[in-house]
């Protein structure tokens, strides 16, 4: 019961958030009726998720068929969820993926272009007005953050390669992994050539 | 349930909470008891259970199985919150019937799904739990949740659920059944007893109502007994989960 609690308030919050973005739900439409299972293999814990055109519906059992069953451990789970390349999360060792994917893959691509209006949210709450003034608000904070972020970034590159030279810089680092592979495909034609040379020897002996 | 009869040519009696009714009255008696609670039974349901109630049926729906396409029976459906969850698992190709005996917790639940938007897919039919008027073999599953207690006779009404269901089809009952740890039991029979009625009298203005609903759970069948009941009427792999220490049990019977 604890866990169908805890997966009741999930779902709830989670349908809340689809409804943020005009095209989540006409897109999750498209997949009634599929299963999915999430099985969790450690911890055990079993998951399924039924999405529909009004958000996506999660159960602990489920006693009919799936379509699809995703089985890895918690951290790759997790691995998964967050990562922007799903396909190659998908295809390490401790993945196990059954069924059809595509319904699964499909759920992944809505769950990742989710872009949620919390505008809109917000002004059901607060009103045009305070909405406008905490939106612009915040917005600027965030350029001002990407930004000073971005700049903080360039700096301390520019510093550790530069200035400290604790690093080594970007294209010094690709000159001498060049040289690296030059001298590498050297020391294989040089090995090939001895080897040549020691069969002509072994040849000419043996005459 | 056993019904008592008293004497030869008296009619047959059955109980209605604690009291001895002929049994011709206790669908009148039981009718009122839901005309009367009707409009705030959602509300009542959510403070008696504390929103446990939410979670039995979440249990039940996730038991049941129903996937696209399939048609579904709701038998004392009341308030639609199990036909609803439904409507959306058999998506636009399947069907949800929500069936009630009364008139004014259909009519409840008639608008409460319409108002949501819930529609297309479901149907409202006044009907009698123990003369279903469907054909034989019709549907996928068959739900009746806090339904059954009311019944006059249990056996024939578990009798037309079979006859209703497909082949391989289930049937679930949800409903109140006895606490398997004697503490919990205690505690459980002081609330239902003592805050029950009151939050009735509170909320509905009608004590009896909640008292009969205290009485009518101690008088319906343990566990057992109704996996026993559901055996007798011709249901296979028959089975039941205890929920909150047996204060709520789902029985699911498989129709062979």
């Amino acid at each position: 019961m604890l866990l169908a609690g805890l997966l009741a308030s999930v779902e709830h919050g989670l349908n809340r958030v689809l409804r943020l973005d005009s095209t989540a739900l006409p897109r999750l439409a498209a997949l009634e009726g599929k299963v999915i299972e999430i099985d969790c293999v450690q911890p055990a814990l079993k998951l399924f998720v039924l999405p529909d055109e009004e958000g996506l519906m999660l159960a602990a059992h489920w006693e009919s068929e799936v379509d699809c069953t995703l089985r890895a451990p918690a951290g790759r789970l997790a691995q998964l969820a967050l990562a922007k390349d799903k396909t190659a999360v998908l295809h390490s060792p401790q993945v196990e993926l059954h069924g059809d994917s595509a319904v699964l893959l499909d759920l992944f691509g809505i769950l990742q272009d989710l872009e949620l209006d919390w505008e809109h949210e917000l002004q059901r709450w607060l009103g045009p007005v305070p909405t406008a003034l905490i939106a612009g608000h915040l917005r600027l904070r965030a350029r001002w953050t990407r930004q000073g972020l971005a700049r903080f970034g360039e700096n301390l590159s520019e510093y550790l390669a530069e200035e400290s030279r604790t690093l080594v810089g970007k294209r010094e680092a690709e000159a001498a992994f060049s040289e690296l592979d030059a001298l590498k495909v050297d020391i294989e034609r040089l090995e090939a050539r001895l080897r040549r040379l020691a069969h002509t020897l072994d040849t000419s002996d043996n005459a | 349930m056993t019904d008592q009869r008293k004497g030869d040519h008296a009619e047959p009696t059955t109980h209605f909470g604690y009291q001895d009714v002929p049994e011709s009255q206790k669908a009148k008696k039981v009718a009122e008891v839901f005309h009367s609670v009707a409009a705030k039974y959602d509300l009542m349901n959510d403070v008696l259970s504390g929103g446990m109630h939410r979670l039995w049926k979440r249990f039940t729906i996730e038991l049941s199985g129903v996937r696209s396409g399939n048609r579904v029976l709701d038998i004392a459906g009341g308030t639609g919150d199990l036909a609803a969850k439904f409507s959306r698992l058999v998506g636009p190709t399947g069907q949800v019937v929500l069936a009630d005996i009364n008139e004014s917790m259909l009519k409840v639940g008639r608008d409460r799904l319409l108002d949501r938007g819930v529609s297309g897919n479901i149907e409202f039919v006044q009907a009698d739990a123990e003369k279903l008027p469907f054909p034989d073999n019709h549907f996928d599953c068959v739900t009746i949740a806090f339904g059954l207690r009311n019944v006059t006779h249990k056996d024939a009404a578990i009798r037309s659920m079979l006859r209703v269901l497909k082949p391989g089809g289930r049937l679930l009952i949800l409903e109140f059944s006895k606490p398997t740890n004697k503490l919990m039991s205690k505690a459980y029979d002081a609330y239902s007893f003592a805050f029950m009625p009151l939050a009735g009298k509170l909320i509905t203005n009608d004590s009896e109502s909640y008292r009969y609903l205290a009485e009518s759970i101690r008088m319906h069948p343990d566990q057992e007994t109704l996996k026993s009941m559901m055996v007798e009427a011709g249901f296979d792999r028959v089975t039941y989960h205890n929920m909150t220490s047996g204060i709520v049990a789902v029985h699911r019977g498989i129709k062979p």
